[in-house]
């Protein structure tokens, strides 16, 4: 028997008792559409607070530090453990670390007319420094050419005050009136002797207020005031540029934050309080973490607030997948039924058919087939009823949250491939067995007069 | 007549026995018979005599109990139920009592769809149906569903469609059993003809002894065995 005269006869099948084949066909679409909103609910939960661990310090991302250094170093009997560029090289030999970076720290007053701020600059390395996605508004990333250049997270601005009213951002609201991108703005490093200029030191000498020094702004970051991400209030500087200013600021004293000899000298070396390591995905975060804590370093990442997340947003998924496959199982029935009903009727016929010598796999394949279209158009119907609830739902939480939760349900392409293939499948095994008895129905029932 | 003629039914020592509760019933009870080709031939025989089970037997409906048949040089009870559907499918044409049309199919759908189970071309197939629907002298109903004709014409694109595969051998279960007797007459005047154009084997179950006159060989069953087989002439002479 051809194909084509198989689909024919098993769609005027389902033609011939429309209202109960509409019946069923809705049975499925609610099902599948119940299914389809649930998983786009879990799948659009999980994204939206993945989203939100990205904003709290990426995913792939583990902060490496030795805060330990000071207590170790009071107690005084050995030396620390510190980290400087041999270590961070070491790191970068982990396997799946994208980017290993030292991160000099350093804490500056900068002052621009009446306003004055207080930030930290933080040198990185040119590769750590590019491959950080950074978003650029203006100008561009800090340049390597060995001059201090400074690079500007969009709110870092709101940590100017103005100097002369005492009034800060947060107070008023009001934008401080800096323009870090085109107007000079001037860096105090020696924060200590800022504040302690004009009083005396221990020797008796009265400290100089600190030389400033104008450094120039090679970019800014994209976004305004209000946009949260990533390193909005960051200043970036090369790491290189950053260590050859802070000698030439400080010349041979200690520069603060780092350590110092037993005679209160400076070493020759700078020294890292942390390491910025980025990893190539999410899924070896923990161990490249483990790896540095076993060189014996602190080292930090999002990677358990993740799994933990990610396994709560498992279970939320299955419960609401649960729920709807409930729905599809009473569907799956539904079509069983009108199955196992059509076919009683049609005892006759399908006796007729098979004295007349319809191949007994033609029969199977042809209520397969009822069953499979069905579920297939049950699944189309019910991936466009999806569609329509998950835009609902999404456009009234999306208002109500205030923005918060841009697409509590998320439908990906792959969702809508695999419900629909699903919907059929439902169908064929709601009708096989159905399908099997059609098939061995004697053929006698169609001899018989009643 | 002629002597070298070839057998296409061979029933060897045919028994059929059904279990009704612990009773058995000998539905058939030693039937050897043979047919052979171009025949027309009638089972006759009172109701319960047997004359469906045999048929269905034939037809490789039923499996028999024990015993042979074997049709176009095969042995029926040996083969599987898919084999027999082929079987059927290839060889074998039949007409019903109660005509059994499919009632959501016209005539030429009707008519056609043993060629659909074969696998032909809608073209191909409908052109053979009209063909066949003229040969039976329904021209103007090709396309009237069964509830919109008379048994007779029902009965008619039954025969059409027995026919339509060219099959080796027709099996015909009390064919007329739903018609008037003038109805009867005209059409087993037609299947008579049809089959004798196109020298086909025919075998007819009737409890009608006037209408078992128009096979060519008549065998009489009484409780599961052949009793009697006559020649035409001979039963017409009996008749009267
Ligand atoms: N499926 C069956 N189960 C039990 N007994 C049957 C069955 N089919 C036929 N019989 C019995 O076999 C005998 C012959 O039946 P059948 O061949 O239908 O007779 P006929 O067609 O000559 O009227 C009857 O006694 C009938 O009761
Ligand atoms: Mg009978």
């Amino acid at each position: 028997m051809k194909y084509f005269d198989l689909l024919r006869m098993s769609a005027s099948n389902l033609l011939r008792r429309k209202l109960r084949t509409a019946l069923t066909v809705l049975g499925v679409i609610i099902g599948t559409a119940s299914i389809v909103v649930m998983v786009s609910l879990g799948l659009g939960l999980r994204k939206s607070s993945l989203a939100q661990i990205e904003e709290y310090g990426g995913l792939t991302t583990i902060n490496v530090n030795n805060y330990s250094w000071y207590n170790s170093d009071s107690t005084g009997d050995e030396e620390p453990k510190r980290i400087d560029d041999a270590v961070v090289a070491e790191m970068a030999q982990i396997p799946h670390v994208e980017v290993a970076s030292p991160l000099l720290d350093v804490s500056v007053i900068a002052k621009q007319g009446a306003y004055e701020g207080w930030f930290r600059i933080q040198g990185m390395n040119q590769e750590a420094l590019q491959k950080m996605d950074i978003d650029i508004a203006e100008g561009e990333l800090p340049p390597a050419d060995g001059n201090l250049q400074l690079f500007y997270g969009n709110q870092v601005i709101t940590n100017f005050y103005n100097a002369r009213t005492n009034e800060y951002y947060w107070e008023t609201m009001e934008v401080p009136d800096v323009d870090l991108m085109n107007e000079p703005v001037f860096l105090i490093f020696d924060t200590d002797a800022y504040y302690q200029a004009g009083s005396t030191d221990g020797n008796g000498q009265t400290i100089l207020p600190p030389k400033k020094y104008i450094i120039p702004t090679c970019g800014m970051m994209a976004g305004d005031l209000e946009t949260y991400k990533e390193n909005c209030n960051s200043v970036f500087a090369d790491i290189d540029a950053l260590k050859a200013m802070l000698k030439k600021v400080f010349k041979n004293k200690v520069i603060p934050g780092q350590p110092a000899t037993k005679s209160g000298k400076p070493y020759k070396e700078l020294y890292y309080e942390e390491v910025y390591i980025r990893v190539d995905s999410m899924d070896h975060v923990k161990e490249v973490q483990q790896a540095i804590q076993d060189m014996g370093f602190n080292a930090n990442s999002n990677a358990e607030w993740m799994e933990q997340t990610q396994s709560q947003m498992g279970m939320i998924q299955m419960v609401l997948g649960g729920i709807g496959a409930v729905s599809l199982f009473v569907a799956a029935i539904g079509i069983a039924n009108t199955m196992m009903m059509s076919i009683y009727e049609r005892t006759k016929e399908i006796g007729i058919i098979k004295v007349l010598g319809c191949d007994l796999g033609n029969i199977r394949s042809m209520f397969l087939l009822e069953a499979g279209f069905i579920g297939f158009f049950g699944g189309m119907a019910g991936l466009i009823l999806s569609e329509i609830i998950s835009a609902v739902i999404n456009s009234v939480v999306g208002k109500a949250s205030g923005g918060y939760y841009e697409q509590l349900s998320y439908i990906p392409l792959w969702l809508i491939l695999v419900s629909l293939v699903f919907a059929v499948l439902v169908g064929m095994v709601a009708g096989f067995f159905p399908a099997l008895r059609a098939m061995k129905l004697s053929p006698l029932a169609a001899i018989r007069n009643e | 007549m002629g002597e070298m003629r070839e057998p296409v039914i061979q029933v060897k020592n045919l028994y059929k026995v059904f279990r009704v509760g612990n009773e058995r019933v000998r539905a058939l009870n030693g039937v050897d018979m043979t047919i052979y080709k171009g025949e027309f031939c009638a089972i006759v025989g009172t109701s319960g005599s047997g004359k469906s089970t045999m048929l269905n037997m034939l037809a490789g409906l039923e499996k028999p109990t024990k015993g042979e048949v074997i049709i176009a040089g095969q042995h029926l009870e040996k083969m599987s139920e898919n084999q027999l559907v082929k079987f059927r499918r290839e060889k074998v044409g039949f007409i019903f009592q109660s005509f059994n049309l499919l009632g959501t199919m016209n005539a030429i759908e009707n008519v056609a769809l043993p060629l659909t189970f074969r696998g032909v071309n809608k073209k191909v197939r409908e052109e053979k149906a009209v063909k066949m629907l003229k040969l039976v002298g329904l021209p103007k109903h090709m396309k009237h569903r069964p509830n919109e004709m008379s048994g007779g014409q029902q009965q008619r694109v039954g025969v059409a469609r027995a026919l339509v595969l060219d099959p080796e051998i027709i099996f015909a279960d009390e064919p007329t059993g739903n018609l008037d007797s003038n109805t009867s007459a005209e059409v087993l005047k037609l299947m008579r003809k049809v089959v004798q154009e196109q020298n086909q084997t025919m075998v007819m179950v009737t409890h009608d002894n006037h209408l078992a006159g128009f096979a060519d060989r008549i065998f009489h069953i009484i409780d599961g065995k052949i009793v009697k087989v006559e020649n035409r002439s001979e039963y017409k002479e009996e008749e009267e």
